[in-house]
Formats: structure tokens, sequence, C-alpha cells
């Protein structure tokens, strides 16, 4: 083999695979978003904001604590619009440096969330006014998970993501589950099964992502 | 090590066509972002990509984002494919197949 110029081959096998390693870390940091900053702001937001739902509006009426009427909604509201701008962010930062289908497929995927909550945002108030308040708030929030775990379903096709399916799949069963149940329950369930899934998930692909890219 | 792609057996090209490989098909990265993963002076990832783009495992583009000019760089098919021969045959000098 004659070298093509004067960039020196690598010494070895080995060094060649140390270089291919490394080319792939580095360019791994940018390729890849970061799943701690992805799932876990709405994971947290969820555990905390429908934990505090079923903590003061709890099944058939029951008040675990004594919160302020406000406080839960306002809570899951302000987190999620804080997971709303860290995911703006790191997709943004991701697509300043990558052009192409991706770039193409993660705008799309963005704006397909924004249509999806701006229909379901739109639609719902017609119809939940006629519900009595329980059972107008379990329309809202089991409509939102439902669409939630249908987009992460959706995204798994698009990023051949099992992860995302998996996540979907399991959101769409607590959620119908929760429904069943009823008011109250169906907060603990999108809060512990939700939350609490999308935190373990997001923990679970860090630490694979670590492990290969030691 | 005979039989290596002379074109990508070359530590700057190894390290640009792994960083690369990384990026999903149809993607490029940025000039500006890979020259700074990568540690390379501009000239000096310029030269390789351009070396890279004449064997065809490299495609060079040049776009604007409003008004501001970008060159973006990503593997073809054929630089995908040149680069997985190229893995598995380091690989195999490292732990050659068992004789059956």
């Amino acid at each position: 083999m004659k070298p093509v110029d004067d960039d020196a081959p690598p010494g070895s096998p080995a060094e060649s695979l140390e270089l291919i390693q490394r080319g792939r870390v580095a360019a791994a940091r940018t390729v890849a978003l970061n799943p701690l900053l992805y799932y876990l702001p709405w994971g947290l937001a969820w555990l905390i904001g429908f934990g505090l739902l079923f903590l003061r509006y709890g099944p058939h009426g029951r008040v675990f604590v004594r919160l302020p009427d406000w406080l839960p909604l306002v809570s899951l509201f302000s987190l999620m619009a804080l997971a709303m701008v860290s995911t703006a962010v790191i997709s943004a930062q991701r697509g300043r440096h990558i052009e192409g289908r991706s770039s193409w497929q993660g705008s799309a995927y963005g704006f397909a969330w924004f249509l999806a909550f701006a229909g379901v945002g739109s639609t719902m108030p017609r119809f939940a006014d006629l519900l009595p308040e329980p059972e107008r708030g379990l329309l809202w929030a089991s409509v939102s998970v439902g669409t939630t775990a249908v987009m992460y379903m959706a995204g798994s096709a698009i990023w051949m993501s099992r992860d995302m399916f998996v996540l979907g799949a399991w959101l769409t069963v607590i959620n119908i589950i929760g429904v069943y149940a009823g008011p109250g329950w169906h907060s603990l369930l999108v809060s512990v099964g939700g939350g609490g899934g999308l935190c373990l998930l997001g923990i679970v692909v860090w630490l694979r992502m670590k492990v290969a890219l030691r | 090590m005979t039989d290596l792609d002379p074109v990508i057996h070359a530590q700057a090209r190894l390290r640009i066509m792994a960083a690369l490989s990384s990026l999903g098909d149809d993607d490029r990265m940025t000039f500006p972002h890979l020259q700074q993963i990568l540690d390379m002076t501009a000239g000096n990832l310029s030269v390789h990509l351009t070396k890279l783009e004449q064997a065809g495992y490299v495609e060079v583009a040049k776009s604007f984002r409003g008004r501001t000019p970008t060159t973006s760089a990503g593997l073809t098919r054929r630089g995908r494919v040149a680069f997985d021969d190229y893995t598995a045959a380091v690989r195999a000098l490292i732990d050659p197949p068992k004789e059956p």
C-alpha cells in the first residue's frame, strides 16, 4: 500500500481503531441529543406536576395534602414550559451543526408536536366544559398524555428508536388504565409511571451512551 | 497492513471519516464544527476533505443560512461502504477470523 500524501498512516491496527473511536466520540456529542437534557426535564415535570395534582385532587375528591388550589396546575405548566425550553435549546444546538435529512426530520417532528397540541388545546375546551370538574381534568390529562404517547411512537419510526416506541406504548397503557381507574388515580399513574418512566429512560439511555463512547 | 485503503489509512483522514460516519445517511456536518471537534486547522481539514471528495467518499456542499454561506461535509454511500470495509479489515488484522 502506497501512501497518497504525507499524512502519516496509523502505526498499527490498534491505533487505527483508537483513531476511529476518537473520531466517533468527538462527533457523537454533537449528533446525539443528551438524553438527560431531553427526557429528564419532562420526567420531572410530570412526576412533580401530576404528583401534586394527585395529592390535592385525589380519587373521589380526597385531599391528601391541603395545597392551594392553583399550585398543582401552575407547577405542572411551569415545569413543562422549562422542559420545552430545554428541548428547544438542545435541538437548536444540534441543528446548528448538522444539515441534511435529520435536520428536516427534526424540524418536521418539532412542528408536529406543536400542531398536535394546538389541535388538542383548541378542540378540548368545546367538550371539556360539558363535564363535571373531575372528569374535565381527566379528559384534558388523558388526551394530552395519549397524544404525547402517539408522538413518541411516531418518533420511534422517524429516529429508528426502540426506546421511544417502548416509552410511547408504556404511556398508552398507563393512560388507558388511569382513565378506567378514574380521576386522581390517573394523576398518580402518570406521575409515577409516566414521569418516573421518562426519568428512568433518560438515565438508561445516558448510561448506555457513556458505555458505548468509553 | 497492505490491503487497507490508502485514502482512508492516514491519521487525519481516518478521524474525519470516523466522525462523519457517526452522522445519519444524507446528513452533513458544518465545516467549522468538524474543524472544532477534530481540533484541526481549516487549511489541513480542507486539504483532506478535498482528497476524500476526489476519492468519492465525501460530499462537500455549500449553502446559505440566511445570508451566511456555510460549507458542510458528509459521507457518500461509497464512502460509508469504504469506511465499513476499512474498519472490518482493521478488526480482522487484530482478531483474524478462525479457520474452520
